[in-house]
Order: structure tokens, then C-alpha cells, then sequence
């Protein structure tokens, strides 16, 4: 499918900011799954200083140096992206969870240390021995890896409850667990910490989803949303990306922004300011389809 | 050896009577196995033999002294006489012979090589990781493998410092039980430990012939500056902060180096460049030694909660990747896992046998290993594989599993499953003994000790020091030393030294002729306007307690000022904000003015209470000090919340407490004298100055507003002028200029309107005027800046009041508008020049964030 997506992100602050720095992962990256067709970031104020280039995990990424006093800072990305169709993977004849020390190891055909960086944990996605337990249960030995990756994807999203005001960005995952609650992020990092505690490796994926409306309402404009999922690797099939918060796998109305080890990697804009004040954030994500297809109702 | 006299030999016996006694197992330094003692030893003990009882003891004391004097300690704001964290020097050092040296040295250059190669690797092609010379997930798992500093740190030139922490085995052997790369790993301690050890074992030092430490900071200065590719390069430590405990090491290593002191919020990026800012606007910086976690460094692309450095520093590292020394990220190879892995590493990258190998430790994500480990789990000490920055003695005891209960087996054996591959198993090799000293003689102690390295113009150089520490070989396996006991580490040399050259003396081709100021950074300016504050208002607070006691002694009486006294106690207790009134209890003056005295001492209502200016007191001048001479530090050390004569102030009654105060009184005065004598006139006085006038000029218009308005009959007034004279010091000067009574006329013209007398009000304006005219305006040619607004408003009421018109107005309302205007004006002018001068902006910087929310 054909998308264009506009995201625009707007920040007002109640003084002003006497600079600001900005890091920004908003264009797509291309991928078996996608690509990129066309791109464009704009800002304002213009920045002193913009950076573009690749981070160590080849997304694209902008560092924005603002030097201008200022109380209101806009970023629009607009981006045209094609999703190719997945091609289906016969989840029982991939490579059992146990056995991937021998896929990875030094010599085998599956060692790549762009892989193997993926089994380690990070700060966000720690496993505790809690998170252990909860994983094993979609593991027991000799599952096949991408079948115990649908079954944690599925009860993640049936047991855990979307609720964006149990956490926030610091929420460690061990709390997750514990309060079943959370947003996109969290069912992310706690299925990525999963994952880890038996040394599978796994990917944090921030991108865009297509939503849809209820029955019988018109779309509504920005209604879209950026989204976090995430993708599992077996050596039959390379990398599968699944969606803890809808409990699916990951087809062609997810469009990948970029990838990394957990959310601090590829956050869409992060910044560190000198004034300011208070601020308040305006969010507006609106994805058309180019191809003619409205997703069903 | 033989001793020319049997007195010698007895003594000999004397020192080293319990040593023998006390059987170490383990290797000895002293003695070997037949009980001789060892070539290296012999000079430094036939010259302590030398020494009588008495004379050692008092070098021990006086050592000690120093110890506090300097203020070598961990945590600076603790109790400087609380045993635990106490920082102890021994008298005597471990004593390193000139060959064995030469091994070490060796050895220590090999592996800052090896560690230079294998970093420059990781961060750029990790062909290590994809030969498998180095197992990737060891180096994935580990928080301190900073994934932005990619493409960066090989760019940044050669790894600059490496330390390492060596214990001698039972077989003789030395092993690294933990490296250094992250940061200088408290050089400083060991060079503040050499510099009060030489004030009192230099006789011994040289008698040994041992090696001086000060050529090694020379190559050290002169590569950093060569590193730069500049001439008279502006080098800054960057420190976390005083509240760290490695704070003490990078002061006093700063200092000695001619660093300047930053913090993270001193420091400013813009473009390409980092600046640091200071009264003058913002200056650019060469080079930074990094004296903080890599993590730390920048919120921006590293930990989103670490402000250690400036926002965007690694962003202007990717332009100027030589900026930061040691390069962020650098940690990565002091994982301890890596131990197993150096001696193939070193065949490999350097083409070398490795020389000194770490103690025998295996790292827990390796699945054999971990097999071994789990079978013999009680030979093992479990520790994890990275700990950071590596503060000197503080290296984290590990997990035991011998002392273990069986719950927490199954824990550790699960937690070993899980988070291997950020674990490491380690044997406890145990520690060598030398001679530490005590009163009865010498006594045989467990050590481990740091050494360091350093890049210079030249290569790698090692220094010939170090920092020896006393560790429990029960518990320890590196370099973990709560006690704080430490040693100088005296390497013997063959050849002869040459003479002493120190840092602190620059040669003169490489100074220059200067009477600029120098550099002064805005939160150095804060810090000495606070000091200024928080010295005059201890001093005005312990002046109103000395004479409110004084009185009591006096024959009572309704005319003795027990009632002014009791008046000025109440207005410090009181909120100067909520202008509330003190209830007054009808209990007898005296009463009601012991409990004033001690609620002002360390009551928590008042935000005037002695306990919490004089902990204002030591804290801003501990951040200023390397602005203070030790003579000028010395004196205000009995502020220190954890100071005897602090804690004796509550319980003391009042003859003592009027004893003590004095003792306080006088110790501001010396402060006061020596700043007065010895501070350049810089911006820095300016500040210090600005703060004490500031805070006088409050204290005395708010006595004077409580004490005569509105009037109160003729016998109070005259004992309540008696008072103001004696708080204000100026009563002196009132008797010799009028030779009367005082007169409220005549008394509030000397204490407000005479710009001549030091004391009054006029006079701190004056000043206050004259020092913000010097200072830089940043905002030249615009109108006029806030701060000078509000002095010239201040000075001009003052010059314009007619004196005695005020003085005989029936309710005294021109007196309390004039006041009420200082007592308003004066708070905001305090706080305007800290918004002109201060900061660039009224915040600290801080971070945003944005997660997506997508509905369900």
C-alpha cells in the first residue's frame, strides 16, 4: 500500500527558550517491509545548526541546535511510503527458542553481531525474575521461536489493559508487569524484556499505525498515531515484527520510522531546553492512503 | 645490615616485635621467608629505627593533622572526626624496588596500549567481536558501550588515562583486580597523599631515594596540552560536582594542574564549540578531562537523566572529536568479564605475550564458564562486570554465595541465568601484607594498590606512586576499602634525583605577565556572594546572642536592655517573609531569653537559625574553594555541621555559650581580615564583598525599624541605642566623636547616613554601588540595568533624609518608610544580580519528551 503521512508536532512554551536541541527520528527507513518514496522535515524557528545522518543503527536521524529565543517551536515531517505485503512464515518449523546459542554462535551462518546486539537486555527493558516467569510460560523447551513470540504477542494484549495514565516514559517494565497497565511503549518494552530474559533476539520498532474509525464515523483528521511494536528474529525468516498493544502480527498498515534496542534509541523528538517555563505539546498524526483503498470499516 | 649500637638493634626489636608476632598468611613485602628483611625495605626501616617512640608518634599525629588540614576525604561535608569514611594516611608507604618497578611499569604501558587498540576497535570496525576475540554480548550487555559514541571515540586520538588495581598473590605474583579507563580514577588522592606525606617522611623519602611524582603530572600537562594543537589551550576538569565522592580528587588535582573547576551547567554548546560561562560572556574551552560517567555527559544523546555535561556535547564531539579526554564511552573496556579474554587480545592486536594478567575471574554470560562457576559456586565471588567510574576504596564487596542462605542461592543461580552476560565470577586470590604503622610498633596489613597511567607526547607513562589502601581479605577481591586507611606507594631508585620541580611553581617561559582576572565562571560568583552573605549573617546573628547573654549577666534592672535584647532575638526568629508576631511568653526575661538563644541556634522555624546558616556557611565556601587561600579555608572549618564546636552550641549553657560565641565571632573576623588582606580585587572580591554589605545593610535596617518604631519611653530607648551601638560596633566611635549619652539624632546618623563609618547603612550602599559599576555590563548600551536601578533608588532615599526631622516625628513614619524601603528593595536587588549575573537564563536546563499514544 501507498501512504502519505503528515506528522506535525507543536510546542508552546510559557517563556522563552533561550535554546534548544533537538533530536529527531521522524523519516521512515527503508526495509524488506517499505519504502521510503519521499521525505521532508521542517522546522521553525530555522535552527543554527541541523545535522542529518545515520545513527548506529542506520536510522536516519536529525540533531537540531535552535539558537533564536523562542516560544513556540513546530516540526512537520511529511513522508510518501509504499508496504510491501509480508510474506507468510510457517511459524512451527522456525528454529526452537533453546537451540538460537548455536544459530548465533561464532562461525554459524546466523552470526551477526547486528543480531546478536538485540539478545542483550538495556536499562528499559531489564529483565527481573518476574518478567523470566511471565515469559517462560509462552516457552516451554523446544518451541519454535516465533510461535512463542505470537503467544506472548496475544497475551500481552489480552491480559494487559491500554491506559495512558498508569505510566510514563520512566515506567520500568518490572511495574508493567505488576499493574497490567500501559501504552504502546510499555507492552514493547515488557515483551522486548521478555524476550531477553531467554536471549531471543528482539527489536524495538517506533513507527506510525493506521487507525480506524468506529463503524459508521467519518475519519477524523490527526487522529493517526505514531506507535511502538516489535520484531523478533529466527534464522528461517530473518526479522517478524509483532504488535503486543493489538495482540496482531505486523501487516501492511504499519509503516516503520526506525529501529533500535528500546524506546531512548528512536524516540520521535526528544529535546533538552534552557527556559522555557511550562510548555504544552500539540500532536497530530494523519496518515491517507495514496492507492485508492480506504481500510475497511 | 649491622647496627653500630645495641640501642638500635633493641629498637629494631621494638618496631618490629609484634610484626614478626603477628603470623600473616599470604605473601609478606617485608620480610621473606627466612624473617629477613627484604633489600627494598632496609633503607626506610634502618631510618625508622633511627627515630625514637616519641618522634614517631608525633609524625604520625602531625600527618594526620595535615590529612584534616588538606581535607583529603570522600565525602566532604561529613563529619571530618566521625571515624568511618575517615580519610587515614599510614606513615609508613609500600615501598616498590627499582627493578620490580621497571616490570610494572612495563606491564601497566602494555595494557594501556592494549586498551587503546581494543577501544578504538569496538567503537569503529569490531573486528575483535567478529573474530570472536571478544564475545559480542559481553560488550552489548554492558550500559556503559555507548552505541552514539560510534564513529567517535577513534576519531578522539589515543585513550588518555588508565589505572589499575593490583594485589600481590601468595605465589608473589601481581594481578590487575580491576582497570580503570572511564575517567583519572582519583589520581588526585594519590597526589594530595604524596603531597602531605612529603611534609612529614621528605627526611625519609629521600633518605630511600625514592622517585617524586611531579614530572609525571609535567608530561601529563604537557601532552593534554599538546592533544589540543594549541598554544595557552583553556583546559577544564569537568566534575560532577561536590556532592561526589571523587570531588575532593578532582579540586585538588585541578588546582594543582591549573585546570579550571567546571560543572555540567558552567558549560554551554552552541555550533561546534562548547563554551564555559562566566561574568564576562561565554568562553570557549579547548579541552575537557572528563571527570564523569560517559552516560552522564549529555542528555541530549546519552542518559536522558544525566546533566554532568552540557546538552549537545556529543554532537559537537562528532566535529571535534579530540575535545573530550578520556572519550565518552571509554568505560566499556574496564568490564571485568573481559579478563579471561585480554591475553589472546593482546596476541592479536598488539603482537605481544601479555605481561601482567588479571586476577582469575570468568565472565557469567560465557555458557561454559558460567557451567564451571555454577559447579564450584563457592569458591566464587560474584560481582558485577562493569561499576563505573571506580572511586578509590569504594569498589562495590560483591555477592558471596559460601555465606549464603539456601533461598538466596536459588535466587543468585536464577539471576545468573538471566543477567549472566553482566556478571563476573571472581576467586579470591588474596592479599599481600606490609608493614602498616601503630603505636605498639608495626603491624603486618592486607593492601591492594592503584597505579596510573597516562598518555603522553611520548607514549604511555606510568607514575611512579600510587595509592595504596588497607582492604579485609575476608571480604574484598578488588580494591574495596571502606575504612578509608591509604598509604603513599615510594618507588626506589637507582639512579639519582633530580631536583624538586613542582607544579605549583610554573617555569617562567610558560607564564605570562597577567593582571586581568582571571576567568570567573557565574556559579563561582554565586558561590562567593553567598559566602559573603552567610559570613555576615553568622556574624550578626552571634553578635544580637552575645549581647542579648551579656546582658543577663548585668544587674537587672528595667534600664539593662533585656527588653531591646529580647526584641532583636524574636525579629531573627521570625519568618522574613511572614512578618507574623512572636507570641511572647510570660515567662521572666531571662528565661524567655535562654529559650530564644537556643531556638535560634538550631530551631527549624526560623530560616535564620545558626545551624542552618553556618551549614549555608561551609557548603558555599567549599564550593568557592579554590578562590580561598588554606588559611582563610582553616578558619571557617569549625562551621562544619559536623564540627565538635557546632554540636557543643545547644547544649552549652549560657556562660559557656557566650565563650563559644566568641570563639565563633573571632573566627569570622580572621576570615574576614584575611580575605580583607589577601584577595586580589577581582570580580570575585566584588561578589563577596556585594554579599556581606548586602546582608549587613538588611540586619541593621531591620534592627533599627524593631527597636524604635514606633517610640517607646526614654529609659528603653537610650539602653535600646546602647545595644544598636554595641551590635553595629560603632559604639566607640559614637563616645570619641560625642563624648554624650547616645541620642537617637545623633546615633541613627552614624549607623544609617555616614557614608564614612564602615558599619553604616549608607556606607554598605555605597559600596555595594561602587562594586557593581567595575563589574561587566552585558548589556551595554541599553537602559540601565535592574541591579543599578535599585542601588541608585536605595542611595538616593538615604542621601536625601533629613536626620534629625526623622528622629523627632512623633510615630517615627518617615524613619519606617525609609527602612521598610531597604528592608523591600534590598531582597530584590539580591536577587537581580543574581538574574544579571548568574545565570544566562533562570533555568537549569531540562529535558523533553514525547511518547506516542496511539488509541486501541
Amino acid at each position: 500500500m501507498m501512504f502519505d503521512v503528515r506528522h506535525r508536532t507543536h510546542y508552546r512554551y510559557s517563556v522563552p527558550v533561550v535554546q534548544s536541541q533537538h533530536l529527531v527520528h521522524m523519516t521512515p527507513r527503508d526495509s524488506e517491509r517499505q519504502s521510503t518514496l519521499h521525505h521532508s522535515l521542517m522546522v521553525e524557528p530555522a535552527p543554527a545548526m541541523r545535522y542529518d545522518g545515520l545513527d548506529a543503527f542506520d536510522n536516519v536521524v536529525a540533531i537540531l541546535d535552535i539558537e533564536v529565543a523562542h516560544k513556540e517551536f513546530m516540526l512537520l515531517a511529511r513522508s510518501t511510503v509504499e508496504t510491501h505485503p509480508v510474506i507468510s512464515t510457517d511459524f512451527a518449523a522456525t528454529t526452537p527458542w533453546d537451540r538460537l546459542d548455536a544459530a548465533l554462535a561464532p562461525g554459524a551462518a546466523g552470526f551477526d553481531l547486528d543480531v546478536i546486539q538485540y539478545r542483550c537486555a538495556t536499562r528499559l527493558t531489564a529483565p527481573t525474575l518476574a518478567v523470566a516467569d511471565y515469559a517462560r510460560v509462552s516457552f516451554p523447551p523446544g518451541r519454535p521461536v516465533l510461535e512463542g513470540a505470537m503467544d506472548l504477542t496475544q497475551r500481552i494484549y489480552t491480559e494487559f489493559t491500554f491506559d495512558p495514565t498508569a505510566t510514563d516514559v520512566s515506567t520500568p517494565v518490572a511495574r508493567v508487569l505488576n499493574e497490567r497497565r500501559g501504552v504502546c511503549q510499555d507492552f514493547a518494552h515488557l515483551t522486548l524484556a521478555s524476550l531477553r530474559a531467554l536471549r531471543i533476539p528482539a527489536r524495538y520498532i517506533s513507527g506510525y499505525i493506521l487507525t480506524r474509525p468506529p463503524p459508521g464515523h467519518p475519519r477524523l483528521q490527526g487522529a493517526d498515531a505514531s506507535h511502538a511494536w516489535i520484531s523478533v528474529w529466527c534464522p528461517e525468516a530473518g526479522w517478524q515484527d509483532f504488535d503486543p498493544t493489538n495482540g496482531l502480527l505486523v501487516g501492511d498498515e504499519h509503516i516503520t520510522i526506525a529501529y533500535g534496542r528500546d524506546y531512548n534509541d528512536v524516540s520521535p523528538i526528544s529535546g533538552v531546553l534552557l527556559g522555557g517555563g511550562a510548555h504544552t505539546v500539540a500532536v497530530a498524526v494523519d496518515i491517507e492512503s495514496l492507492d485508492g483503498r480506504t481500510p475497511p470499516p | 645490615m649491622t647496627y653500630s649500637s645495641p640501642s638500635l638493634v633493641e629498637s629494631e626489636h621494638q618496631l618490629l616485635g609484634s610484626y614478626r608476632a603477628d603470623a600473616a598468611s599470604g605473601y609478606d613485602e617485608l620480610l621473606d621467608d627466612d624473617g629477613t628483611i627484604r633489600p627494598s625495605w632496609r633503607g626506610l626501616l634502618s631510618s625508622l629505627v633511627g627515630l625514637s617512640p616519641a618522634e614517631l608518634a608525633i609524625r604520625t599525629a602531625r600527618l594526620d593533622r595535615r590529612v584534616r588540614e588538606t581535607g583529603i576525604a570522600y565525602d566532604i561535608f561529613a563529619d571530618p572526626n566521625a571515624s568511618s569514611q575517615r580519610w587515614q594516611l599510614d606513615l609508613l608507604p609500600i615501598v616498590i624496588s627499582s627493578p620490580e618497578w621497571d616490570w610494572l611499569a612495563t606491564s601497566l604501558v602494555q595494557r594501556a596500549r592494549l586498551f587503546d587498540r581494543l577501544l578504538a576497535d569496538l567503537y569503529g570496525e569490531q573486528s575483535t567481536m567478529r573474530r570472536g576475540l571478544v564475545p559480542p554480548e559481553l560488550v552489548f550487555s554492558d550500559g556503559s558501550f555507548l552505541r552514539p559514541c560510534q564513529g567517535i571515540l577513534p576519531r578522539a586520538g589515543p585513550l588518555r588515562f588508565y589505572a589499575a588495581d593490583l594485589a600481590r598473590g601468595a605465589d608473589g605474583q601481581w594481578r590487575v583486580i580491576d582497570s580503570h579507563t572511564e575517567t583519572l580514577a582519583g589520581v588526585g588522592f594519590a597526589l594530595a597523599n604524596r603531597v602531605v606525606h612529603t611534609h612529614v617522611a621528605g627526611d625519609l623519602f629521600k633518605r630511600c631515594n625514592a622517585v617524586r611524582i611531579a614530572s609525571y603530572f609535567q608530561d601529563l600537562q604537557l601532552g593534554l596540552a599538546a592533544h589540543t594543537g594549541r598554544d595557552n589551550a583553556r583546559i577544564a576538569l569537568l566534575t560532577p560536582g561536590p556532592h561526589h565522592q571523587d570531588y575532593f580528587s578532582h579540586a585538588y588535582l585541578a588546582r594543582y594542574m591549573g585546570f579550571l573547576l567546571v560543572e555540567g551547567a558552567d558549560l554551554r554548546t552552541k555550533g561546534n564549540r562548547v563554551y564555559l560561562k562566566t561574568l564576562e560572556g561565554l568562553k570557549e574551552i579547548d579541552l575537557v578531562v572528563r571527570c564523569c560517567d560517559s552516560g552522564l555527559i549529555d542528555p541530549l544523546e546519552l542518559d536522558p537523566a544525566g546533566f554532568d555535561g552540557p546538552p549537545g556535547l556529543l554532537r559537537v564531539c562528532r566535529g571535534s572529536p579530540r575535545l573530550v579526554v578520556n572519550a565518552a564511552g571509554s568505560a566499556i573496556v574496564q568490564n571485568r568479564g573481559l579478563g579471561p579474554y585480554l591475553a589472546e587480545l593482546s596476541r592479536a592486536l598488539l603482537g605481544e605475550e601479555l605481561l601482567l594478567p588479571d586476577a582469575p575471574r570468568w565472565w557469567l554470560g560465557d555458557p561454559l564458564a558460567r557451567q564451571h562457576v555454577l559447579q564450584n559456586l563457592d569458591s566464587f565471588v560474584i560481582r558485577k562486570a562493569q561499576e563505573g567510574t571506580g572511586r578509590p576504596g569504594q569498589a562495590a564487596l560483591g555477592y558471596d554465595p559460601h555465606a549464603a542462605s539456601r533461598g538466596e542461592r536459588e535466587r543468585l543461580l536464577r539471576e545468573i541465568e538471566i543477567n549472566g552476560a553482566t556478571l563476573a565470577a571472581e576467586e579470591k586470590i588474596g592479599f599481600s601484607v606490609a608493614p602498616a604503622f601503630d603505636l605498639k610498633g608495626l603491624i603486618p596489613r592486607p593492601f591492594a594498590m592503584r597505579l596510573f597511567v597516562s598518555r603522553t607526547s611520548d607514549g604511555y607513562a606510568a607514575m611512579p606512586g600510587g595509592l595504596a589502601m588497607t582492604v579485609d581479605p575476608e571480604r574484598a577481591v578488588a580494591l574495596s576499602a571502606p575504612d578509608g586507611h591509604t598509604r603513599d606507594v615510594w618507588v626506589l631508585s637507582q639512579a639519582e634525583q633530580r631536583p624538586h620541580v613542582s607544579l605549583w611553581r610554573p617555569k617562567l617561559e610558560s607564564a605570562r605577565v597577567e593582571r586581568s582576572q582571571r576567568v570567573l565562571q557565574s556559579r563561582v560568583a554565586d558561590d562567593l556572594f553567598w559566602l559573603g552573605r552567610y559570613c555576615e549573617r553568622s556574624d550578626w546573628t552571634m553578635r544580637v546572642m552575645r549581647s542579648a547573654l551579656r546582658r543577663l549577666e548585668e544587674d537587672s534592672g528595667p534600664s539593662n536592655g533585656l527588653d531591646a535584647a529580647q526584641k532583636c532575638l524574636e525579629m531573627l526568629l521570625r519568618d522574613r517573609e511572614q512578618a507574623a508576631t512572636f507570641q511572647r511568653s510570660t515567662a521572666t526575661a531571662t528565661a524567655n531569653i535562654e529559650h530564644l538563644c537556643r531556638q535560634l541556634i538550631s530551631g527549624s522555624a526560623s530560616p535564620r537559625a545558626l545551624a542552618k546558616t553556618f551549614a549555608g556557611l561551609y557548603r558555599v565556601a567549599h564550593l568557592a574553594r579554590d578562590r580561598l587561600s588554606l588559611e582563610a579555608w582553616h578558619t571557617l572549618s569549625r562551621f562544619n555541621p559536623g564540627d565538635t564546636w557546632v554540636k557543643s552550641l545547644p547544649m552549652a549553657v549560657p556562660g559557656t555559650l557566650q565563650d563559644l560565641l566568641e570563639d565563633g565571632l573571632a573566627s569570622i573576623a580572621a576570615f574576614n581580615g584575611l580575605m580583607h588582606e589577601n584577595m586580589t580585587r577581582n570580580y570575585g572580591w566584588s561578589f563577596l564583598d556585594m554579599g556581606r554589605r548586602l546582608e549587613r545593610a538588611y540586619n541593621l535596617s531591620e534592627a533599627v525599624l524593631m527597636l524604635f518604631v514606633p517610640p517607646t519611653d526614654p529609659e528603653q530607648e537610650s539602653s535600646s541605642l546602647m545595644l544598636l551601638l554595641e551590635l553595629a560596633d560603632s559604639f566607640i566611635t559614637y563616645r570619641s566623636r560625642y563624648r554624650l549619652d547616645p541620642l537617637l539624632p545623633l546615633v541613627l546618623d552614624l549607623l544609617l547616613l555616614d557614608e564614612s563609618n564602615p558599619r553604616a547603612l549608607a556606607c554598605q550602599l555605597a559600596a555595594i554601588s561602587h562594586h557593581l559599576e567595575s563589574l561587566p555590563d552585558s548589556r551595554q548600551g541599553v537602559s540601565m540595568s535592574e541591579d543599578r536601578r535599585l542601588i541608585l533608588s536605595l542611595q538616593t532615599t538615604t542621601r536625601l533624609a533629613d536626620i534629625e526631622a526623622i528622629a523627632e516625628e512623633p510615630q517615627r513614619s518617615s524613619l519606617e518608610s525609609l527602612l521598610v524601603q531597604q528592608l523591600t528593595v534590598l531582597p530584590e536587588l539580591s536577587n537581580a544580580i543574581s538574574r544579571h549575573y548568574f545565570n544566562l537564563t533562570d533555568e537549569a536546563p531540562h529535558r523533553l519528551h514525547l511518547r506516542g499514544e496511539p488509541l486501541p
